[in-house]
């Protein structure tokens, strides 16, 4: 495909610097409940994470911008009581997830192999294996769960996979301008001829530092792990969705690569885009800085903090920080 | 009936009787009615009724004696329901006098055929190489050229069938194609195009029939590509009722290489029935890419032979069987002499419960063909309930020092790939149809000629995504 060559020679963009920021502090909204159903609080942490809560520094991801929202902050995902279980064979896996993201927030959430982070992040997006037993979820207002999931990807919810599908006989280039197409009609503006979608598509490559090559091969097949995720995050920017759901972005990433998909969510974030992240390392966390770390047991969210909760994590393992 | 023409075809039951002595059906009357039917038409219009093509219909005759028509309960047939061509009435296709200008494209090393006649007015042989022959086998002089083909005529192929002699008896011709050693005909392929004009309308059980017969002779370390297509007339507009009954057979010398592209895009009622006899010198190499969506019932032989050491074969097919469709590969693959290689992969697509697919791919690995590589893969993506595949892969191997493989699934649509789409905000339908397409481009991205695999894959598209 001749509008595929890409000169080589075309410099990579600055990415804005990750240390100096703006940090404001910001009041922890007290309409909103971060906490898992009341069993949990009956351990008593929950007092303890909302004192944290309320002293968060809130990293807004655009250098040098001064003036920051005064009115009061919009919140942009709202769980309420969430559970689910396994399609097939009846098992729960959410016990009540509760979790508010406003606009413009960072939020992880860590927790031990198999609580339940993947399960939660699919269910958001309407994964077929699972059934919602209970709870709602809003997203800018309206029920999530009552979208089909492409529904959902047109209102603004994106999710990377932990282990993103190979679509043998389906070219990336073809698969991006599906999707990019799909959500201009929804909108109402003209669909994005190859070319035209090309020009859009070349600084994202630029961004996620992907060579163009890999638009020619079919969807994620025979990628490596790392190329898969960068992958994931060239969709993401072509959705320019408003809340990125990463599930675990960083696994299977050389420290460059790391860096890479980092520099480029950190360039995809605006003041009123939100991000939340899976991760079970801090490693991912010193490059895109949470407002808040929860925890997830169970299938439930047991416990909200800053970041610091990652580092505690880090030192001390999970027993240090397990409500059970 | 006409009895006293069905004299020339019994008067040799003795040799008969000798030569086959199982065969005790000497006479299924439907097919002595086609066999004489045929006769008599192509004594019609024989005016050219060379040596090379009165041995051909000797030798077809002959055989013919000694094969009824097909039932399930022949293995061959086990699953190809060919009830249809029996319940109709079975007629000489005649070529219309006037051709539409629609069938003559531009293109070289163009060979057209209509209902089985080579025309010459719409081919087009002007840039074919020096030394090379296109036409009719009367015009072959006398030398090694002429014994080949001779010898491919009189010749039994003891695998062909009842189909096979019917197309020898009824061809009217037998055209060949030669390239010389040495030559290259890669970038303008040889492209063969079969039409089908003569069609009856759906509804009166007719059923004209045709039998192109075609000899592609690529000499010692020749490199040929072939494109072969079997369409119809545009004013069948699509439906047209015929049966095409045609026989391909391709001889690559030694060190040659063909690379063959098949694609069957012919009425939804018409019958199309196809041989192709491959024979492969030493070291020569051989790859066919099969597409096939056309037909209500489409049943492929392919026979490969293999005639020295260190071979390549590399057959892939792509068949789509819609409503009220039957598609078939019935593939054979003879391995009799050392370090052949060879590789296999059908796919089809049965996308309504009348449709059905039939897959018989029998790999023989003999026991001089040591140090072979064969490998075989089958996959079969079902999308309605009841639709039918009957899969069955076969290797048969006597050789001890080889490496075989082979695998046959059946599955439908991945539930995790259409998610993937949907929750990229691309909609189930355009999903369904992106997937399903997907599964067949493995197979057209073979096809060798961009522009070519271009439009055949548009029209594969645009059939698919129609359903
Ligand atoms: N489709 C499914 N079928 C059966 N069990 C499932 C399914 N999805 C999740 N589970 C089970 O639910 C539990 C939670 O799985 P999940 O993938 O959400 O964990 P996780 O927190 O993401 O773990 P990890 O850190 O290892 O990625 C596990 O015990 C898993 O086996
Ligand atoms: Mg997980």
């Amino acid at each position: 495909m001749a509008c595929l060559c890409f000169p080589s020679t075309t410099p990579l963009p600055r990415f804005p610097s990750l240390s100096p920021r703006v940090s404001i502090t910001k009041i922890f909204p007290s309409s909103i409940s971060l906490f898992g159903p009341s069993r949990f609080r009956s351990h008593g942490v929950d007092l303890r994470s909302q004192a944290t809560a309320a002293t968060l520094t809130v990293d807004y991801r655009t250098p040098g911008e001064e003036t920051l929202d005064t009115g009061p902050p919009r919140i942009l995902l709202e769980v309420r009581d969430l559970s689910a279980i396994v399609a097939e064979s009846r098992q729960e896996i959410l016990r009540g997830v509760n979790l508010i993201i406003n606009e413009g927030e960072v939020h992880a959430i860590m927790g031990k192999n198999g609580s339940g982070k993947s399960t939660f992040a699919k269910v958001l997006v309407g994964h077929p294996d699972y059934e919602v037993t209970g709870g709602t979820v809003s997203f800018k207002g309206e029920d999530l769960l009552n979208m089909e999931p492409e529904m959902r990807s047109h209102a603004g919810v994106f999710m990377s996979f932990q282990s993103p599908v190979e679509i043998p006989g389906v070219s990336n280039m073809d698969f991006l301008l599906m999707a990019c197409n799909a959500r201009r009609e929804k909108r109402g503006e003209p669909a994005l001829s190859p070319i035209e979608f090309f020009g859009f598509l070349s600084p994202k490559l630029v961004a996620v530092n992907m060579n163009p090559k890999f638009l020619d091969r079919n969807v994620n097949e025979g990628f490596s792990g790392g190329e898969k995720k960068r992958n994931e995050i060239l969709q993401l920017a072509v959705l320019e969705a408003e809340l990125a759901i990463l599930d675990e972005i960083d696994s299977g990433l050389d420290v460059d690569a790391l860096q890479d998909v980092a520099k480029a969510v950190n360039g995809l974030l605006t003041p009123h885009k939100s991000l939340l992240m899976i991760t079970h390392y801090q490693r991912l966390l010193d490059y895109i800085k949470p407002s808040y770390v929860h925890i997830m047991e169970a299938g439930a969210i047991v416990r909200t903090g800053s970041f610091s909760l990652a580092k505690q994590l880090e030192k001390e393992g999970y027993r240090s920080v397990s409500v059970a | 009936m006409r009895p006293p023409r069905r004299r020339r075809l019994l008067l040799q039951p003795k040799a008969v009787a000798a030569s086959h002595p199982a065969a005790v059906s000497l006479s299924d009357p439907f097919v002595l009615d086609i066999a004489d039917m045929l006769e008599d038409s192509v004594s019609s219009f024989s005016s050219s009724s060379s040596s090379v093509l009165q041995t051909l219909r000797d030798a077809s005759s002959h055989s013919l004696l000694s094969q009824r028509w097909p039932t399930h309960k022949d293995e061959p047939y086990r699953f190809t329901d060919t009830s249809f061509l029996k319940s109709s009435k079975i007629l000489p296709a005649v070529p219309p006098s006037t051709i539409s200008p629609s069938f003559s494209s531009p293109s070289s090393n163009l060979i057209t055929f209509v209902d089985g006649h080579f025309m010459p007015s719409l081919s087009s042989l002007s840039s074919l190489p020096a030394g090379a022959f296109a036409g009719s086998a009367a015009d072959i002089t006398p030398g090694p050229l002429y014994d080949t083909v001779m010898a491919s005529a009189g010749d039994a192929f003891h695998h062909g069938d009842l189909f096979w002699n019917l197309n020898g008896l009824g061809a009217p011709d037998l055209t060949v194609i030669y390239i010389p050693d040495g030559e290259r005909m890669i970038d303008e392929p040889l492209r063969l195009r079969f039409y089908s004009a003569a069609a009856s309308e759906t509804g009166l059980g007719r059923l004209p029939l045709s039998n192109p017969r075609v000899l592609v002779v690529s000499g010692k370390l020749a490199e040929l590509a072939i494109v072969e297509e079997h369409l119809e007339a545009e004013s069948c507009e699509g439906n047209g009722c015929y049966w095409s009954n045609s026989v391909v057979e391709i001889l690559v010398e030694e060190g040659g290489k063909v690379s063959h592209s098949y694609v069957q895009m012919q009425s939804r009622n018409a019958a199309h029935i196809k041989w192709t006899f491959v024979r492969q010198e030493k070291c020569s190499t051989y790859e066919l890419v099969e597409i096939s969506t056309g037909g209500k019932l489409s049943r492929h032989n392919l026979h490969v032979q293999q005639l020295g050491p260190d071979t390549t074969t590399e057959l892939s097919a792509f068949h789509v069987a819609q409503s009220d469709q039957i598609q078939d590969l019935h593939s054979r693959l003879v391995l009799e002499h050392p370090r052949g290689y060879s590789r296999q992969l059908h796919k089809c697509i049965v996308s309504s419960s009348s449709g059905h697919a039939i897959f018989d791919g029998n790999i023989k690995v003999n026991r001089f063909a040591q140090q072979t590589d064969a490998g075989q893969l089958t996959r079969t993506l079902l999308l309605a309930p009841r639709a039918t595949a009957n899969i069955k892969p076969n290797l048969q191997i006597i050789a001890d020092d080889v490496k075989c493989s082979h695998g046959a699934a059946i599955s439908d649509l991945e539930e995790d790939q259409l998610f993937y789409f949907q929750a990229r905000g691309i909609d189930v339908k355009t999903a369904r149809d992106a997937l399903v397409f997907s599964f067949g481009v493995e197979i057209l991205a073979r096809i060798p000629f961009e522009p070519y695999r271009k439009s055949v894959s548009d029209r594969v598209k645009e059939l698919l995504t129609a359903s």
